[in-house]
């Protein structure tokens, strides 16, 4: 666990992180917390620094150890490069022997409460009890930083805002991490149990009651488990007695073997991530409850297990969803549209929400369009679909729209049911064929997008430049830009 | 296929068809016909499912009381709606309803319609260009393909009031489908009949509508430092080239605009092969090539008052003992070094030499490229739109507005930095491929690195060139998607009024 402090001085820490600007012709701009003696001594016989954003160079000064650090910015450093120092100061420092770090960039009370965030965000990897022992290489050296601004108090306050949302993003890259043997669907239900404490309601739809309610596609897809399958709501009721609320559903496969159509062994070998969508549900709640947000919202986990045994469904069964349409399910490994289907038309039906956000570890084609730096967004509504994609540019948690028109419902035709939930090709858009089908379990008019983010919910290889700001690992993509979304809409109705 | 306009009356031969708007209205011409056989129109809409929807259509074969072989009733849809594709859909249908019907004439008998936002010179000119599209057929090399099995129809009447207008119309529109015939003649064509040298000299041919045609071969190519372009052909026994089409219809000294295009006319993959099944697609790999010859075909007959330059890289990528290897490093004409990691992403290769030369020697204002690039546009945006990529949104929504008003549709994706470390090289300036993803995305990437600050934008066509179906006014085979896109891009944007 690090510890983030923030003072006027930096008593107390082995090291002293400070700032520099490249010079256009070459050469250093030193802050004025950088203007110390013998650190342009040791920092020529390092020509290698050029302080470009995020650059971290310890050197070893003769007053003690001394971080660089890059901030190529003018004057107001906006918030994502703040972060991206942030990050990068603790991913560089976290585990080469500083204990205590104070980092002196001379940064206002809100630049410095972004940079705690940021290292905040980082700060995280899987719960040590998965070892039998302690692995030292795994361990963290530096346990506290102290930020130092001439204003802690006010640090302090914006921190605990953006605090909450590293927690959250913390908690839901734990359940992500967590093995499927461990996290089956009714333990993914009893760890939500943790939201409650914050004043979250949570109501279980368990599979007799999946059943009585007519939730065939999810029952389905959790035939084939020995652990069934289940709905879990969790509202926050914040805003307004009257007001509709917010939706959030969220695709929450504890384990995807790919079912009859079983995944081959290469691609199998994440899957204990296929929950990766309900868990950023999750996280978000709980942001919501903790900062008291003033707003009523529902998030919705659709949560099964993806197995191959003689309960299983098969390719060809077709299957009546909740809200009456007929499927048949033709790759028993497009598992997540079917779940989801029944949680969309069950949200909308039950929660009469005034919109819905859906988010997915859905379809490989998403990656194959977009790579791991931007997940897939299909919008039925223009002005929603640029709300989230602003979100995430402004968050870093990239997103990029892609079609959801009916051109490519001739693919989705089923010679008997009513759809089918894929097409056999293997060169055939199934992400832009997995929203359509989405489409079909959303009432029309109500405004509802889809994040695809099977891409991005794992962070992919620093060399090729794909880190993200969380570092290696999970990243519960999607909190925070669904967080900033719905800030500036609660915002936006308070100034109406 | 003969297209001609003429004064609206009942045909004495041949088929007639008239259309019928939704909610079984019928036009004042199918109301002609109806009353000259007695009211039989109308008893056969009635005792049928034919609502007069778009796409829809009625077939009455011989009815009595006229001459017409048949009348066929095409539903039109609601009147607002009724817009240029619409139009051209129309036009379509009736080349597919009577292509083989053993008509040798059809007559189209469509006045203004009350309500649309055509004229009804303009919707008879559409009319005529959606059959002249649709009547495409290559057919060169059936030797024994029987008479019966042979399209019967070979003319086709308008019949209208404002006649002469629409003839006028058209002539236009005729001319800009007459590139659109070459486009997807030349991808048509096996490899063995097109391949680098005789593509060029197909170019050549155009010289004699007032173009100007320059073909260099590898020798000049070499001089100019082409590394890239000239290792993706090495391994094949056909000699590569580049052609420039340059069209000069404005101001003399007025900067061009540029289009280039992907002309590899086989792909074999060369070393990094192909697998066997489907290879034979890959004749049309020089889609893109062949889209700015026919482009620039169209605007050379229309006599465009624009300055255009279009420029093609042609290659055949062919495994053999010269071939470029995976982990050769090629040193392109812009000077900047490339790591071959997968000798089958080579369009990209010989794009990148094309787009160097065409902006050293032409300085164009903006450029377009065109390239059957990636099979990661298929699964990215499946067989309805191309992709679209631009460093520029200016462009970027000319060329989307271009492709809504022709048909041609186009879906703009990402092509900034947080794409651009996926092709960095262990050992060069930059790879040919990336790897995690995003395929089409990191290959605009790459060619967006041979971009210098000129409006440039890339349309990844690898999706839409060949279609496996029939389409309203394209039968399935070579789309020659581009050309009318292109044309109205120039047409809207850049020509003198």
């Amino acid at each position: 666990m690090l510890k983030i402090l923030f003072e006027k001085t930096a008593a107390g820490a082995d090291a002293l992180a400070v700032g520099f600007r490249p010079k256009k012709d070459g050469g250093l701009i030193f802050r004025p917390s950088a203007k110390l003696p013998g650190l342009e001594q040791a920092l020529s016989l390092k020509h290698r620094f050029k302080a470009e954003e995020g650059d971290v160079l310890p050197v070893l000064a003769p007053s003690g150890w001394l971080v660089a650090v890059g901030l190529d910015v003018e004057e107001d450093q906006d918030e994502a490069a703040l972060r991206r120092i942030g990050s990068n100061l603790f991913g560089e420092l976290c585990d080469g022997g500083i204990e205590h770090l104070a980092v002196a960039l001379d940064l206002g009370a809100e630049e410095a409460a972004e940079l705690a965030y940021g290292m905040a965000l980082r700060a995280w990897k899987p719960a040590a009890k998965y070892r039998s022992k302690p692995d030292p290489d795994d361990e963290w050296s530096l346990t506290a930083v102290t930020i130092v601004t001439e204003d802690p108090d006010a640090a302090r306050i914006r921190f605990e805002r953006l605090g909450i949302v590293a927690e959250a993003v913390s908690f839901a890259r734990d359940l992500v991490v967590a093995p499927a043997n461990e996290l089956t669907p009714q333990a993914f239900s009893d760890r939500l149990a943790d939201l409650f404490g914050f004043g979250v309601s949570i109501e279980i739809l368990d599979a007799k009651a999946l059943a009585k309610q007519g939730l065939n596609l999810l029952l389905a897809v959790g035939r084939g488990s020995a652990n069934p399958p289940l709905l879990a709501v969790l509202r926050w009721n914040g805003g307004k007695k009257s007001q509709a609320p917010l939706a959030f559903v969220g695709k929450g496969i504890t384990f995807d073997t790919g079912g009859l159509c079983i995944k081959d062994e290469e691609d199998m070998g994440e899957m204990k991530g296929d929950m990766g969508g309900a868990a950023t549900v999750a996280g978000l709640i709980r942001v919501l409850a903790r900062r008291k947000a003033a707003v009523n919202a529902v998030g919705v986990l659709a949560i099964a297990e993806n197995m191959v045994s003689g309960a299983a469904q098969r390719p060809g069964d077709v299957v009546t969803g909740y809200n009456g349409r007929t499927v048949e399910v033709v790759d028993t490994d497009a598992e997540g549209r079917l779940v989801l289907a029944d949680a969309l038309a069950w949200t909308a039906k039950n929660c009469k929400p005034s919109l819905m956000v859906d988010l997915a570890t859905l379809t490989g084609a998403v990656e194959s369009a977009l790579g791991k730096k931007r997940a897939g967004l299909f919008c039925n509504d223009d002005d929603l679909a640029e709300k989230l994609f602003e979100a995430g540019e402004e968050e870093e948690e990239l997103l990029w729209r892609l079609p959801l028109v009916d051109v490519y419902d001739d693919d989705l035709k089923s010679l008997i049911a009513d759809i089918r939930s894929c097409s056999w090709d293997d060169m055939a858009p199934d992400h832009i064929h997995a929203a359509r089908f989405l489409e079909h379990f959303v009432p029309k008019g109500l405004p509802w997008a889809h994040l695809d983010i099977a891409g991005t919910s794992e962070a992919g290889d620093e060399e090729d430049g794909d880190e993200p700001i969380t570092g290696p690992g999970p990243t519960a993509f999607g909190i925070r830009l669904l967080d900033r979304l719905i800030d500036d809409m609660v915002e936006e109705d308070e100034e109406e | 296929m003969k297209i001609s306009f003429a004064k609206p009356t009942l045909p004495t031969e041949g088929a007639l068809v008239v259309g019928v708007l939704e909610g079984r209205a019928l036009t004042p011409a199918a109301v002609k016909a109806d009353q000259a056989t007695g009211g039989q129109l109308a008893r056969a809409i009635a005792a049928s499912r034919f609502e007069g929807k778009k796409e829809q259509a009625l077939l009455l074969q011989a009815p009595a009381g006229i001459e017409a072989s048949r009348v066929l009733l095409l539903g039109l849809g609601k009147a607002a709606d009724f817009d240029a594709l619409a139009a051209e859909a129309l036009g379509g249908a009736v080349i597919a309803q009577l292509a083989s019907s053993g008509d040798a004439v059809v007559t189209v008998a469509l006045d203004g319609l009350e309500g649309s936002t055509l004229s009804a010179p303009e919707a008879a000119a559409a009319i005529a260009l959606g059959a002249r599209l649709r009547s495409y057929r290559f057919d060169k090399y059936r030797t024994k393909e029987k008479k019966e099995d042979k399209p019967s129809l070979k003319k086709v009447v308008i019949a209208l009031d404002a006649h002469a207008e629409a003839k006028k119309a058209f002539a236009v529109k005729d001319l800009v489908a007459e590139g659109v015939f070459l486009t997807r003649d030349l991808a048509s064509e096996p490899a063995n009949v097109i391949y680098p040298e005789s593509l060029a000299e197909a170019a050549k041919s155009l010289s004699e509508l007032g173009l100007e045609i320059e073909v260099l071969g590898e020798k000049q190519m070499k001089k100019l430092g082409m590394g890239a372009l000239l290792g993706v052909g090495q391994g094949s026994a056909r000699e590569s080239q580049l052609v420039t089409l340059r069209w000069n219809g404005g101001t003399k000294d007025d900067a061009p605009v540029a289009f280039v295009g992907k002309g590899v006319c086989f792909d074999s993959g060369g070393i990094s092969i192909k697998p066997a099944a489907n290879m034979e697609d890959m004749k049309w790999d020089m889609g893109g090539a062949a889209v700015v010859i026919g482009l620039m075909k169209a605007l050379a007959l229309r006599k465009a008052k624009v300055n255009v330059v279009g420029v093609v890289g042609l290659v055949e990528n062919m495994p053999s003992g010269t071939a470029q290897r995976p982990g050769d490093v090629v040193t392109s004409m812009s000077g900047q070094t490339i790591e071959v990691i997968n000798t089958d992403a080579e369009g990209r290769l010989v794009l990148a030499d094309a787009l160097w030369y065409t902006q050293q020697q032409f300085k164009p204002h903006s450029i377009v490229d065109l390239a059957t690039l990636t099979g990661a546009i298929i699964v990215s945006l499946g067989s309805h739109y191309a992709g679209l990529f631009s460093n520029d949104d200016d462009l970027a929504d000319k060329l989307t507005a271009a492709g809504k008003d022709v048909g041609e549709k186009l879906w703009r994706m990402p092509v900034d930095d947080p794409y651009d470390k996926m092709i960095k090289s262990e050992i060069a300036d930059m790879k040919n491929v990336g790897e995690g993803g995003a395929g089409s995305v990191t290959a605009a990437m790459f060619l967006k690195r041979f971009i210098k600050d000129t409006k440039w934008a890339h349309l990844d066509i690898a999706g839409v060139t060949w279609a496996k179906a029939d389409k309203p006014v394209t039968p399935k085979g070579a789309t020659a998607f581009g050309v009318r896109l292109l044309d109205r891009l120039v047409a809207a944007n850049y020509e003198q009024k």
